[in-house]
């Protein structure tokens, strides 16, 4: 499995990640970091105990870190749900929320393909 | 026209004149001659008046003397009684008392008429038979009477019974007085008094007869017609009515004409007596006086009249003189509204011709192109015909706006912040083209402009210098040489200010003087035979000369037909605050290399002001490799050669060439050019050369063109140089793990120098600590825990150290919405970048902001 191979699974713009770190072991290394981010789990706690607050802040956070990475599909489900929560639109927020969690378990279904493939 | 019109004016204003004239002297005529009727009149009323009342209180006095008489004859009769005398002692003692009373002569009259003097003198009334025949009936009565030796008397008889000498009793006592008692008493025969006196009995005959004659005649017609009365035969009614006032006593008053004076005559009764007192008052006296009168009021009148119309003359003349000025301005006016509305229809005209060209051409262009619509080189050679063309109508239609802008005073400057350079290279840019297609020469001149950066409306002096050179290539026939040229000076309006010339030079087709004179005109051009392809609105140089204006500058020109025009501006530029770089270069040896005298001298002017221990120059190829021949022999090579690229016998890259073919690679050669040298970048390239400067030469281009070469700048390929961030010190605000290092990587690559601050506060933190000036940039994310972005710029800016507000804030967030942007800018960043990093983006942000 290639790297570019994964970002199709995982929704994303291969080209225009490349474009930005020049080089693959980057894109490599900064997906593999993406697997320990946080920010998802503390939206998703976040939502959970109604801090709306913590909420968007952190989804604004990996709003920022698809827009690095190129991640697509969970740019524009984050999007959806840092707008709801700025305009304060908890229900909507709420509502965009299984879209998030299927984009964003996507991508960490694939990147541990890519590094199981790797690993092999 | 112009007479025909003036005429009826002037004809109905003389005419005006004299029927007012004609007027003013016939009412003050008419007034002079109907105050003088008036004013006689009234003299004859007051005359008339004076009169009756003189004659009454005549009257008056005249009773009383006769009564005073009267009182003296009856208290004689009352003091001598007749019973206690006898005759004699009776007629003794009666003259005794006579004579104590002043009377003269004495006698008693009988019933019959018979008068017995008792004094020495026998006397007897003129007109015995009424003067009895009172005195019979008891009554009192004078009468005049003439004595024995014929001298008049004034009789005064009373009522006495005395005995008479023949013994019968006495009627009446009668005593006189000499005539003169009563004429004196009246002083009727003073001939100095304004009024003379006559009395006359009933019949018209005197009593007392004044010397004056004049009335003499008309009373012996009084007597005779009271002969005649009977007859009937009088005609003169003033003759019946006088007789008539005589016979009843009645006072009569009335003007006479005699012997050709004017009289007033005024009559009346006296009592006691028949007698009829007649006032006689020549008007002579009084015509004299009323003729002074009437003279001084017709001389006053005459004279007031005339200083009227005199006033009325000037008044006249000075409106006229004043509408005349009037109209012959009106004229005026109305000429040059003519001229201007004739001028805007031949703008119109030529405005509407000059717009169907293009127009056409845009037309036709994009027909063609539909037509050929697989025809790529075509189509190509039509859109760029039609963008030409748009371009042109486009700089009609801005012409045409800018000046009803200007005509209805809606042209306004704004003042901003502009580089004289960059203002200069953008029109240089912009001119070129045009000046290689009609294969001009252009030389730009840079003399001592050590102030660049100024306040002016920088779109507005770019139109006005653009203006100039497009007209300077329009009237410059091909091969002609066009210069642009600027120097500074001080400004007389002080330290804050510099005064810029600049002129703009050609040897075209010139300008007559007659078009001079006029050339600032709206809508005009030179629009003879011999430039009627030349485009443009021809409103031009209105624009430009009142863009001058406002701008408080001046502009002149020079031009002389056939030899080319020159034109001068001068302007007060204000100094922008911005403080000038520090522009130095070492102390090198540099050779500039170009045909053009004058910018050699300025160049190597500027050069030394920099620093440049010698600056030399040479205008041609040659020269300059035997100058710098003889420096490498003497081991003083030149540090950096400066090469114009047009030099009159080789061409710089060929110079170039041979001097890298004789000297090697070592000395950096720049090539000088106005031109775009994208052209030939690559031929220059290759012989060796190793930048550009482009013209025109200010001292920042030069500058900055050579700390290149300095020890600090390495010669590098451009792109790089673009995307190093050697040594920058940037500080990252970012929550984020991940995206910290993605921006770690990136910006880690080009040479900057990053430290993690993991939320706002911790930024703060960090740049407080750190010292002052050592971080080059802050990347700031917004949403952070703890203090977000907008708060810890906010804190940074509020610090108390020297870099507080200059250090470069650039946010750096997932938002792109504007107004996020804005607050960002409020908060006091300089500048909002969107995730997803984008290098070069950001390194053009923070080179910006950094240097």
């Amino acid at each position: 499995m290639t790297l570019k191979e994964c970002y199709e699974g995982l929704g994303g713009d291969f080209d225009s990640v490349l474009l930005r770190l020049n080089r693959e072991q980057l894109v490599e290394k900064f997906i593999y970091k993406f697997l320990d981010d946080k920010s998802f789990c503390l939206f998703k706690t976040s939502m959970e105990n109604m801090d709306y607050a913590e909420a968007l802040r952190a989804v604004h956070t990996l709003k920022g870190i698809c827009q690095n990475l190129s991640f697509t599909n969970l740019y524009e489900s984050s999007s959806i749900t840092t707008l709801a929560l700025k305009e304060n639109d908890y229900q909507k927020a709420a509502e965009s929320m299984p879209q998030l969690s299927e984009d964003y378990h996507r991508i960490i279904n694939a990147i541990q393909m890519y590094q199981s493939s790797k690993g092999e | 026209m112009f007479g025909s019109k003036k005429d009826p004016t002037i004809r109905f204003l003389i005419r005006s004149f004299i029927i007012l004239l004609i007027i003013s002297i016939i009412i003050f005529s008419f007034l002079g001659i109907y105050m003088n009727r008036k004013s006689e009149k009234a003299v004859y009323e007051i005359g008339e008046i004076y009169m009756s009342g003189m004659n009454q209180q005549m009257s008056k006095n005249f009773e009383n003397v006769i009564e005073l008489r009267f009182n003296q004859v009856s208290s004689i009769v009352s003091v001598v009684s007749p019973e206690n005398f006898d005759k004699e002692e009776l007629y003794k003692e009666l003259l005794y008392r006579a004579q104590v009373r002043g009377f003269d002569y004495l006698a008693l009259c009988s019933a019959d008429g018979k008068f017995e003097s008792l004094c020495s003198q026998s006397f007897i009334p003129l007109n015995p038979a009424p003067f009895v025949e009172a005195l019979i009936q008891g009554e009192k009565r004078a009468a005049v009477g003439v004595d024995s030796n014929g001298n008049k008397v004034v009789l005064f008889g009373v009522d006495a019974a005395y005995t008479m000498k023949n013994g019968s009793k006495s009627t009446g006592l009668i005593a006189a007085v000499p005539l003169d008692y009563i004429s004196n008493f009246l002083s009727i025969e003073d001939k100095n008094q304004l009024m003379y006196y006559h009395i006359v009995r009933p019949d018209g005959s005197f009593v007392i007869q004044n010397p004056n004659t004049d009335l003499w005649e008309f009373f012996e017609k009084l007597q005779k017609r009271s002969v005649i009365t009977e007859n009937k035969a009088s005609q003169e009614s003033f003759l019946n009515e006088f007789g008539i006032a005589l016979e009843h006593r009645n006072e009569y008053n009335t003007i006479l004409d005699i012997n050709g004076k004017t009289c007033q005559i005024n009559g009346i009764a006296l009592p006691y007596s028949e007698w009829y007192l007649v006032a006689v008052m020549a008007y002579g006296v009084l015509d004299d006086a009323v003729t002074v009168l009437s003279t001084r009021r017709v001389v006053i009148t005459l004279s007031s009249c005339a200083l009227i119309l005199v006033i009325l003359t000037y008044i006249f003349i000075r409106y006229f003189s004043m509408t005349h000025f009037q109209i012959r301005e009106l004229e005026q006016t109305r000429q040059k509204a003519l001229e201007a509305s004739k001028a805007k229809s031949e703008f119109l005209a030529n405005m509407s011709h000059d717009i169907r060209t293009p127009m056409n051409a845009i037309v036709g262009m994009s027909a063609i192109a539909s037509t050929h619509i697989d025809d790529r080189d075509q189509i190509q050679n039509c859109l760029k015909k039609i963008s030409l063309s748009s371009k042109h109508l486009l700089g009609l239609i801005n012409d045409v706006l800018d000046m009803s802008k200007i005509e209805s005073g809606k042209l306004t400057l704004t003042s901003e912040q502009i580089s004289l350079k960059e203002i200069v290279e953008g029109i240089v840019s912009i001119i070129q083209p045009q000046i290689k297609l009609k294969k001009q020469t252009f030389d730009v001149h840079i003399n001592n402009i050590f102030t660049e950066n100024i306040w002016c409306d920088g779109v507005r002096l770019n139109q006005v210098l653009l203006n100039l050179l497009s007209n300077a290539t329009k009237y410059t026939p091909e091969n002609g040489a066009i210069q642009l040229s600027l120097h500074e000076e001080e400004s007389a309006k002080g330290d804050g200010y510099i005064r810029v010339h600049i002129r703009v030079k050609d040897n075209g087709i010139g300008m007559s003087k007659d078009f001079l004179s006029k050339i600032y005109d709206s809508y005009s051009r030179a629009d003879e035979s011999r430039i009627h392809k030349t485009e443009g609105a021809g409103l031009g140089m209105a624009i430009t000369k009142y863009i001058v204006d406002a701008m408080n500058g001046s502009i002149s020109i020079s031009s002389e037909q056939g030899k080319g025009t020159e034109f001068h501006l001068i302007f007060d530029f204000e100094k922008s605050d911005t403080s000038e770089e520090n522009m130095e270069l070492p102390a090198w040896n540099v050779l500039v290399v170009d045909d053009d005298e004058l910018l050699c001298k300025m160049a190597a002017d500027t050069l030394k002001s920099m620093g440049i221990q010698n600056a030399e120059w040479t205008l041609s190829g040659d020269k300059a490799i035997k100058l710098i021949l003889e420096r490498h022999k003497n081991d003083e090579d030149y540090q950096l050669i400066l090469l114009d690229w047009k030099l009159p016998d080789i061409n710089g890259i060929q110079v170039a060439k041979e001097i890298r073919r004789m000297f090697g690679a070592n000395v950096p050669i720049l090539l000088i050019s106005a031109y775009d040298w994208s052209e030939f970048e690559t031929e220059a390239r290759a012989a060796g050369i190793n930048g550009f400067v482009s013209k025109p030469l200010f001292k920042s281009t030069l500058f900055h063109s050579l700390r290149k070469y300095t020890e600090t700048y390495t010669a590098q390929s451009q792109t790089d140089e673009n995307l190093h961030l050697q040594g920058y010190h940037i500080l990252i605000a970012e929550d984020n793990e991940l995206n910290w290092e993605i921006v770690n990587e990136l910006l880690s690559d080009l040479g900057a120098v990053l430290e993690w601050a993991e939320d706002g506060q911790i930024c703060l933190d960090k740049f407080q600590e750190s010292e002052e000036g050592y971080y080059d940039a802050i990347l700031m994310d917004i949403r952070m825990p703890n203090m977000t972005g907008y708060e810890a710029t906010k804190a940074i800016r509020q610090l108390d150290r020297s870099d507080a507000m200059s250090v470069p804030i650039i946010a750096m967030s997932a938002d792109a919405f504007s107004d996020d942007i804005q607050r960002c800018l409020e908060c006091g960043m300089n500048a909002h970048t969107a995730k997803p990093i984008d290098v070069p983006e950001l390194t053009r942000l923070l080179k910006k902001y950094i240097s």
